[in-house]
């Protein structure tokens, strides 16, 4: 065995216990629910709101979509797509890899505001 | 019933309608490793863990919204945890000078078994971040991308964490003869 297998098993004996221990609740969870802030209940409201116009405009595009045919439209715009993508190939790859591209920014940038959100 | 109930859900039901019983519920679960992680890095001191655990229970409370379910809950629970260990010690290192620093971080358990006694001298030989990546591994059970994730250090400052705090630990505890026990 070597020094490294040997500090790694005394290591973990000695932690053994500590790892089981589990910490009686002795009335945490009490005092944490004393000392939330009414805050939240209003930034749930402001959440819910955000959501319901996200649903308004979702069903407001629905009809629109289906007042003006838009499957005609898209229809076209795809057959369009298919043309061009025969005729200049590498300008549309070019065109779906900054798409892709932008996508991903996109997302990063949301993730790294949401983990800035959850440090504060 | 199990889905029901699942972190996932619970979570959601504190974000969207600010459901108290449901984060009530969150508190329970996860008291245990989040005093546990704070008794580790505090040494045994339980009041100020109790502080710093209430502290990261509120964040997480106000910041639910961001929780994406990306990680499990206890993962993000873990990593408030560690910020708000990170700017408690910031804090205290423009308060107080090195030497009173130094003298501040011996072991703090009272009413604790001697095996505690010795647990928290044992970690209070290591550097804040090197005591953080061995308890996150040796107590709570995280691999090392795991415990990257926590901290936001890269993965090879874990290992380097890990390696360095281990060889202090092992030194410590064949001097002391835990090595015939």
């Amino acid at each position: 065995m070597d020094m490294t297998e040997d500090n790694d098993l005394l290591l973990k004996q000695f932690f053994q216990q500590a790892a089981q221990q589990q910490i009686a609740d002795n009335g945490f969870t009490e005092r944490v629910m004393q000392h939330l802030p009414q805050h939240t209940s209003l930034a749930a409201r402001r959440t819910l709101l955000t959501r319901l116009w996200t649903a308004f405009c979702i069903v407001v595009f629905a009809v629109l979509f289906v007042a003006f045919h838009g499957w005609e439209l898209l229809t076209i715009q795809f057959e369009v797509m298919l043309q061009t993508l025969s005729v200049q190939t590498f300008s549309i790859n070019l065109l779906m890899a900054a798409t892709v591209l932008f996508g991903l920014l996109f997302v990063g940038v949301g993730e790294v505001i949401s983990s800035e959100i959850a440090r504060r | 019933m199990a889905l029901l109930n699942s972190d996932i859900v619970l979570a959601t039901q504190v974000a969207v309608s600010g459901n108290r019983r449901a984060f009530d519920e969150l508190v329970r679960r996860y008291q245990s490793p989040v005093r546990r992680f704070f008794l580790s890095q505090t040494m045994g001191d339980e009041q100020l863990s109790d502080d710093l655990a209430q502290d990261t229970f509120i964040k997480a409370y106000m910041s639910i919204a961001s929780f994406r379910g990306l990680a499990s809950f206890k993962t993000w629970l873990m990593r408030i945890a560690y910020n708000v260990f990170y700017d408690h010690t910031r804090k205290r290192q423009i308060a107080v000078s090195d030497w009173q620093l130094a003298e501040s971080q011996q072991p703090t358990a009272k009413s604790q078994q001697p095996i505690a006694m010795d647990l928290y001298a044992a970690l209070a030989l290591l550097k804040p971040d090197e005591r953080t990546c061995i308890t996150l591994q040796l107590i709570d059970g995280y691999d090392i991308a795991g415990i990257a994730k926590i901290t936001q250090m890269k993965e090879g400052t874990v290992k380097s964490h890990l390696s360095r705090g281990k060889e202090k630990l092992a030194n410590y505890l064949r001097q002391n003869g835990y090595d015939r026990r």
